[in-house]
Formats: structure tokens, C-alpha cells, sequence
């Protein structure tokens, strides 16, 4: 018992750790939008210090400004494409499982088609297409990202359909609409949730891969692929921390929502932890 | 399940490393691809950088002819002029840019300026032993005219051949510095041109083209009958490579000359020094003149540099020395038009840097400081968006720096990468940060001079800004009779003493910095005496290829 108690203590504790760690990175980049984006001669290319704790760039911009509005900026466009794509997911899951046989091919063809080509060329097409910066990388995030957890809400919805209580209270009657609010969706909840928070890292991931790439953010904006782009060409000459810093802050942040996404899972479907 | 979690956490982790081994390996990997050339290049026996006859330099990417070696389709002649190695011109631009010889003995213009009569040397052979006449000669620059598509050819109604060595140009309107085309367009053979000349050229010229790696690599080899004294430098490699892959391979000792930029002139390589070539490379910056007005979804125009006094106080709250000792580490010059150092040149286009009279001037024309340090005028802001090319650093710094500069005397710059897709559309009523900068006057005509299908409405190309004074000197300056004439006329055109684009004129340009080309050479080599570089950092370098030499 008290065992257990520890365990359910730890994953609390590591929730808790991840979201406010996430929340400092987050705000710290709002508040430093001005820092980030301020150059000046007099500082270019310094190394790490206690006064530039990443060191700055060749426009004399302090990187750990640039590096926390950047990953702000990822976050927040995580934010939307993750709870578009959620949403998209949701809706989609639900139509499959629920509107009867035409419906579930026609979403599953949809899911099928989109996860068919591969995400980065997608999301690429759908920035360009749509004028590059924040919008259009936004756009593309969303548009990419939702087959896979509408195919997992589609598939526990199936699952959910055949199980007994369902069957029972169709029996009694029950319309379809009832069902589906009463009976399937704080059962689908978790799975939702968990799921939505573990979009976020692949967001992320493939904004800074499409800015990296020069198909998304515009290049005066600190965001991490702009950074990793422009630190490329000073790595000859032995600036390091220009890519080590932030690329490593990109890994703990990822990693992070990875956690928040599973203590999720434990807390909230605790059940899973025996399987 | 806790399997499945590490399992997810190990590709987060992967992913990431992945994007940022990526970052780290497009560089390495340039850096390898251009060892990996020269590595080629020497087992293949073809590359001896010991030779004492043989150089060995490194190219901007953009560098390589996309079209290969025609001069109708941009070699020597395109947006970035040189000379063009492998084939002859009829003229030359000298040290000091003016005009010398080459296949040309003599050349005239009639009266009116319509017609340009030259003779050229009848001892000049093709590499493949014909001899080159006047008949090739009008061959090339009717072809040119017909298909060029990088340089302008509409003055030129028709070329003739008179006989083996006289050549007619007969022009559509007066151009008096067709001598300066004539230094340009390399004269190709009539007999030996097809489509796919540029890829296997045949020419007159110092050097002939011994092999072409796309991608990698281009390899020259004298013209072992070449007319004049024959080359010193019997055997020129030129690698196309980026500037950190340039700088690797100087750091490797492949290269005898690497290109580089401002950024990395801090680096010491061992056997190698630092040489910095004058240019006219020059960067600056338009600002629309006139109110704002839209035609065909394009807007001209902006409110705040429409104001005459907010155009003269950034020419000269602008410190020019201090952005080429922040920006370019003091490899610079400070441009006050688009053609410093040249004949052409007009002095009264130089400025001081007074930042109190720029206050006083804002001041006086209304603009009053706000409680933000920002200025302001009937509700308007003084600010604008100063755009750059997205990836090119030097231009980005540039606008960083000048948007600093501005904020002292309250005017707010925000900086924007664009790319060349839109930019010249925005540029339309917002300034961009261009690079201009050619051995030849008509770079004034472009920027300065109306032009009715340049920019939509029948002012001036790339920016808004019509002065008819300006046209008119202009105009008479392609009409005039000599060169020395027209200098004076294209110097009144930039300031006449009443009107003009300098600062007591409407100053609709503000001209930064001219960029020193950055080259790490070789203990030993001397690169002889270089012309004035024109904008871009490529082949203009190796155009006196044939007098470099070993000590």
C-alpha cells in the first residue's frame, strides 16, 4: 500500500515538475520577446558566461532569450496544431464509429490517404502553399498531425460499441446521441488526453524541422530551426554553443511533454499500469 | 506497457538527435563534398598544388554558369559582368575602368551616335584553328540581342560584318557606353554555335575549358595560341563551395585561394593571409518616394518616406563607419551612391554622419517625439519594415544594425526576411536592402531613371521615384558623342547643382557600405592588381587570372 502510494506520489511529482518547467519556459520566452529579438555589435560572439548564460550569436543577440522565445514560439504552436489536430482527430473518430459502415470507410480512407505521405513533404506542400511564417506552419502542423490518434479513438470507439453496457442500454432504448455523451465519452476522456498532450513533441519537432529546412518561419524570428539553420555556418569556425544549447533545450522539452503525456496515461487510466 | 513508454521516449530522443545531427552534418557534409573534389581532383593526377604554374579557388555555389559557358545566356555578360576567360571581347575595362582594347584596333561612333564602327585585329584564331572575323563577331551580338536573357540588347538594331575585319553596330537610340557592353560579351564562333555551345564553348580568349564537373568543379587550361603573351597561370581549378566549406578546405591546405565573408576574417590559417579586394559591391537600402497609391494589387509608395526631410535625415543619421566596423569587421567602405570610385562618380553624393542635424531636420518637418522615443505626425509613426533576404547574413546584419541607428534619432525599423519571390513587389512601398554595384553607368539609368513598363506605373524600377531633370541628363549622357563627355552628363544627373539623388537632392536611395571581397590566399601567390570588383563574389576575382603568379 504504501509502496503504491510512492509511485502514484512520484508520477504526480514528475507531472508537476514537467508543467511548471514547461509554464517558466513559456512565459520566460513572453517576457523576453524584446531581449530576444535586440542585437548589439558590441557583444557579438561571445562564449558562454554568467552574463550570457548561452552565449550570443554574430549579431550580438543573447541566445538564451532567443532559445526560450523560441521554444515559446514552438509551444505555442504546438498549442494550436496539437488541439486543432485533437479536435480534427475527435470529431473524425466519432463520425467513424458512430454514423455506421459508409462513414468509417470514408474516414478511414481519409486517415489511410494522409498518413500515406510522409508527413515532412505534407507539411512542407501545405506551409509553402499558404505563404510560409507562423500561419502557414501552423496550418501545416494541424493538418498533418491528426490520423493517428483519430485512427486510436476510432478503434476504442469500435471496441466500446460491442461492449456489453452499450449493447444493454441500446436494448433500453437509449438514442444514439445519449449513448454517445453518456455512455462513450468520459470513457474515451483519457485516451483523448493523453493523446493530445503527446502531439505536442511531434509538433514541435516538425515545426523546428520545416523552419530548419527554410520552409516555415521567417528568418528574423527566434525560433529553434532558424537557430539550428544560422548556427550551421559558424560551426567551422568552433562556435559550438550556438547549436548545443539550444538543440539541447529542444530534447528537454520534448522529452518533457513525453513525460507529462505518460504520468497522464498512469493517473488516469491507472489500470494501464498492469498491462 | 513500461516497455512501450521507453520505447517512445528513446525516438524523442532519436528525432531530436537526428535534427540535430542534420544541423551538424549539412555543414560537415559540404565540407566533405569539397575535400572530396580536390581529394578527386589530385588522385586523378590533375591537380598538383605544388606546380609553380597551377591555382587552385574556391567559387561561391552560385558562381557555376547555370547555363554554362554562353555569353548570350549570362557568362561574363549576365548580372554579375567579369571578363570572360575563354573567349575574347572587343574591349576591356581597365584598372581604373575605363575603356582599353582587345580584339578591337580601333573603334568610332558616328555623329548622331547611331552608329559604332570597329576593326579588330586580323591575326585571332579560334581554338579550333579558324580564324575569327568580323562575320563572328555579328554573329554574337545579333544572337545575343535575339536571345539573351540576362542583359539588355534593345539599343542594337542590327549588327553587320563589312568586311573580314570591320564590324557596323547600328543602334536603335544613341547608347554611348556600348563600350562598356563591348567589354563584356566574349565573341563566340559562327561556324561552331549550337544550343549546346555553353557546355562545350570554343573561344578566342586566354584560356580554354579542359573540364566541367557540375556541381563540383571547372578546370581551364591556357590557349597554348593565344595572341598575347601567354598566360603565367597555365592551369586554373575553381571549386564551387560554401564560405564554412571554404574555409575547411583553406584550413586543409586543398585550396590556394578561398572566398570568404566578414564573419569568419578573425580565423588564422597557417601558409595563408588575409587579401581584401576594393569592390563596389555595394548595399543600401530604397525608400519610396511619393503617396501611397495601389494599381494591380501592388501598393507604391509609403507615408512616412514620402516626406522628403525623413529621406535626408536617414541619409545622414546613419553612421557608416561604425556599421562597416560592426557588421563587416571593418573589411568595408562607406557607399554614398550606387557607383563609388568610379569615372562616373559624382562627390557631392558623400554625406557626413550628423545625427543632430537629422533630429533637426524630423523636427522640423513635424515629427515629435512620442513618450516611447518613437516619432510621431498626425497619428503616423515614424517607422517602416526594412526587408533582406532571407539566409544572406551580411544583409540581415545590415538591417539589424541600421534599425539600432534609427532608434536613436526615434525613427522604429523592424527587420523582415523576405525572399526574392515577393520582394520586389514590397519593395514597391517598403524598403529592401539590395546590393548593386557593375562597371558600367547604366546601373544609375536602372535605379534612378523612369522606365514606362518598370515598375507598373512609369517611374522607376525598383522603387518609386520620378525626377524628369534627372531623365533628361540621363538620356543626353547615352547620347553623347565620347565617354569622357558622358561621365560629366551621368554626374549631373546624380546632382546639378539644384536638383539631382544626392542629399540636398531628393536622396530616394540611401547608400550604405561597398563590401570588401574576402579572399584567404596562399603564402606566395600574388593575385596582381585587381579592378574594382563589381557586386558579387565570384569570377570577377580570376579575370587577371593569367598574371597571377608564384614567388
Amino acid at each position: 500500500m504504501r509502496e503504491k502510494n510512492n509511485r502514484r506520489q512520484r508520477v504526480l511529482a514528475g507531472l508537476i515538475f514537467s508543467v511548471i518547467f514547461l509554464a517558466v519556459v513559456c512565459i520566460g520566452g513572453i517576457l523576453c520577446k524584446q531581449e530576444a529579438a535586440a542585437t548589439d555589435f558590441s557583444r557579438k560572439n561571445l562564449a558562454p558566461c554568467t552574463e550570457y548564460l548561452f552565449g550570443t550569436d554574430w549579431l550580438g543577440r543573447d541566445m538564451f532569450a532567443r532559445t526560450l522565445r523560441g521554444l515559446s514560439v514552438s509551444i505555442l504552436l504546438g498549442m494550436v496544431s496539437a488541439a486543432v489536430s485533437a479536435a480534427a482527430a475527435f470529431v473524425l473518430g466519432v463520425i467513424s464509429a458512430a454514423m455506421g459502415r459508409t462513414a468509417d470507410s470514408a474516414v478511414s480512407f481519409c486517415i489511410d490517404w494522409v498518413m500515406g505521405i510522409p508527413h515532412i513533404l505534407l507539411l512542407i506542400l501545405i506551409s509553402v502553399a499558404l505563404g510560409k511564417g507562423f500561419r502557414g506552419v501552423a496550418a501545416g502542423v494541424a493538418l498533418t498531425h491528426w490520423p493517428s490518434l483519430a485512427r486510436v479513438i476510432r478503434a476504442e470507439m469500435i471496441q466500446l460499441k460491442e461492449s456489453p453496457y452499450i449493447q444493454i442500454a441500446e436494448k433500453l432504448g437509449k438514442r444514439k446521441g445519449y449513448l454517445i455523451r453518456k455512455h462513450m465519452l468520459p470513457h474515451l476522456m483519457p485516451q483523448f488526453f493523453v493523446g493530445l498532450v503527446l502531439l505536442f513533441p511531434h509538433a514541435i519537432l516538425h515545426e523546428s524541422s520545416v523552419t530548419f529546412l527554410g520552409f516555415g518561419l521567417s528568418s528574423e524570428q527566434p525560433a529553434i530551426g532558424i537557430i539550428l539553420s544560422e548556427s550551421m555556418r559558424y560551426l567551422v569556425t568552433g562556435q559550438w554553443w550556438l547549436a548545443a544549447f539550444p538543440g539541447a533545450m529542444l530534447v528537454l522539452v520534448v522529452i518533457l511533454f513525453y513525460e507529462i503525456g505518460e504520468n497522464l496515461r498512469k493517473l488516469l487510466s491507472p489500470g494501464s499500469a498492469h498491462e | 506497457m513500461g516497455k512501450k513508454h521507453t520505447w517512445k521516449r528513446t525516438t524523442a530522443a532519436v528525432m531530436m538527435l537526428g535534427l540535430m545531427t542534420s544541423a551538424a552534418g549539412c555543414s560537415q557534409s559540404a565540407a566533405g563534398k569539397a575535400e572530396e573534389t580536390v581529394k578527386q581532383a589530385i588522385e586523378a593526377g590533375k591537380v598538383e598544388s605544388t606546380e609553380k604554374d597551377s591555382v587552385i579557388v574556391t567559387m561561391p555555389v552560385t558562381s557555376e554558369p547555370e547555363a554554362g559557358f554562353d555569353p548570350a545566356y549570362g557568362w561574363g555578360a549576365g548580372e554579375h559582368t567579369h571578363e570572360p576567360l575563354i573567349q575574347s571581347t572587343l574591349t576591356t575595362t581597365t584598372t581604373d575602368l575605363k575603356i582599353g582594347k582587345d580584339l578591337a584596333t580601333d573603334y568610332s561612333v558616328s555623329e548622331d551616335g547611331l552608329k559604332w564602327t570597329i576593326t579588330i585585329r586580323d591575326d585571332v584564331e579560334f581554338t579550333d584553328g579558324k580564324p575569327l572575323t568580323a562575320e563572328d563577331v555579328a554573329f554574337t551580338y545579333n544572337h545575343c540581342r535575339d536571345n539573351s536573357t540576362v542583359s539588355d540588347f534593345t539599343m542594337l538594331k542590327e549588327a553587320v560584318a563589312v568586311n573580314e575585319t570591320t564590324v557596323e553596330f547600328h543602334m536603335n537610340h544613341p547608347y554611348s557606353i556600348w563600350p562598356y557592353t563591348m567589354a563584356v560579351v566574349g565573341i563566340v564562333p559562327k561556324h561552331a554555335y549550337d544550343e549546346n555551345y555553353g557546355q562545350h564553348p570554343i573561344g578566342s580568349g586566354r584560356y580554354v575549358l579542359k573540364q566541367w564537373d557540375k556541381g563540383q568543379q571547372v578546370i581551364f587550361e591556357a590557349n597554348p595560341d593565344y595572341y598575347e603573351e601567354m598566360p603565367e597561370m597555365k592551369k586554373v581549378t575553381v571549386l564551387f563551395m560554401e564560405e564554412d566549406a571554404a574555409l575547411a578546405a583553406a584550413m586543409a591546405g586543398v585550396v590556394d585561394v578561398a572566398h570568404t565573408a566578414a564573419s569568419y576574417s578573425e580565423q588564422q590559417i597557417d601558409g595563408y593571409g588575409l587579401t581584401a579586394v576594393q569592390t563596389v559591391d555595394n548595399r543600401g537600402f530604397n525608400l519610396p518616394v511619393g503617396e501611397v497609391r495601389e494599381k494591380d494589387g501592388i501598393t507604391y509608395g509609403n507615408v512616412f518616406t514620402a516626406d522628403i526631410n525623413v529621406r535626408r535625415a536617414i541619409n545622414i543619421g546613419i553612421d557608416r563607419e561604425e556599421i562597416i566596423e560592426n557588421v563587416l569587421n571593418g573589411y568595408g567602405t562607406p557607399a554614398y551612391s550606387v557607383c563609388d570610385k568610379m569615372p562616373w562618380y559624382h562627390e557631392a553624393c558623400e554625406v557626413e554622419y550628423d545625427p543632430g542635424e537629422a533630429v533637426r531636420l524630423l523636427e522640423e518637418a513635424g515629427w515629435r517625439e512620442g513618450k516611447d522615443g518613437i516619432r510621431k505626425k498626425q497619428g503616423v509613426r515614424a517607422g517602416f519594415t526594412l526587408m533582406f533576404s532571407s539566409g544572406d547574413s551580411v544583409r540581415q546584419a545590415l538591417a539589424e544594425e541600421t534599425a539600432n541607428q534609427l532608434q536613436e534619432i526615434g525613427i522604429e525599423v523592424k527587420t523582415e526576411g523576405v525572399g526574392w519571390d515577393v520582394a520586389y513587389d514590397r519593395a514597391q512601398s517598403e524598403p529592401l536592402l539590395w546590393g548593386w554595384g557593375a562597371h558600367t553607368p547604366m546601373e544609375l539609368y536602372n535605379i534612378y531613371h523612369t522606365a514606362e513598363n518598370g515598375n507598373g506605373i512609369g517611374e522607376a524600377r525598383y522603387s518609386p521615384y520620378v525626377n524628369e531633370t534627372a531623365d533628361a541628363y540621363m538620356d543626353e549622357a547615352l547620347a553623347a558623342s565620347s565617354l569622357e563627355e558622358a561621365y560629366e552628363l551621368w554626374k549631373k544627373a546624380q546632382w546639378d547643382g539644384s536638383t539631382g539623388i544626392t542629399q540636398d537632392g531628393d536622396i530616394p536611395w540611401i547608400w550604405l557600405c561597398n563590401i570588401e571581397h574576402l579572399y584567404f590566399v596562399r603564402d606566395g601567390l600574388m593575385i596582381g592588381e585587381q579592378k574594382i570588383h563589381p557586386h558579387g563574389h565570384g569570377w570577377s576575382l580570376i579575370n587577371n587570372v593569367d598574371l597571377w603568379s608564384w614567388k
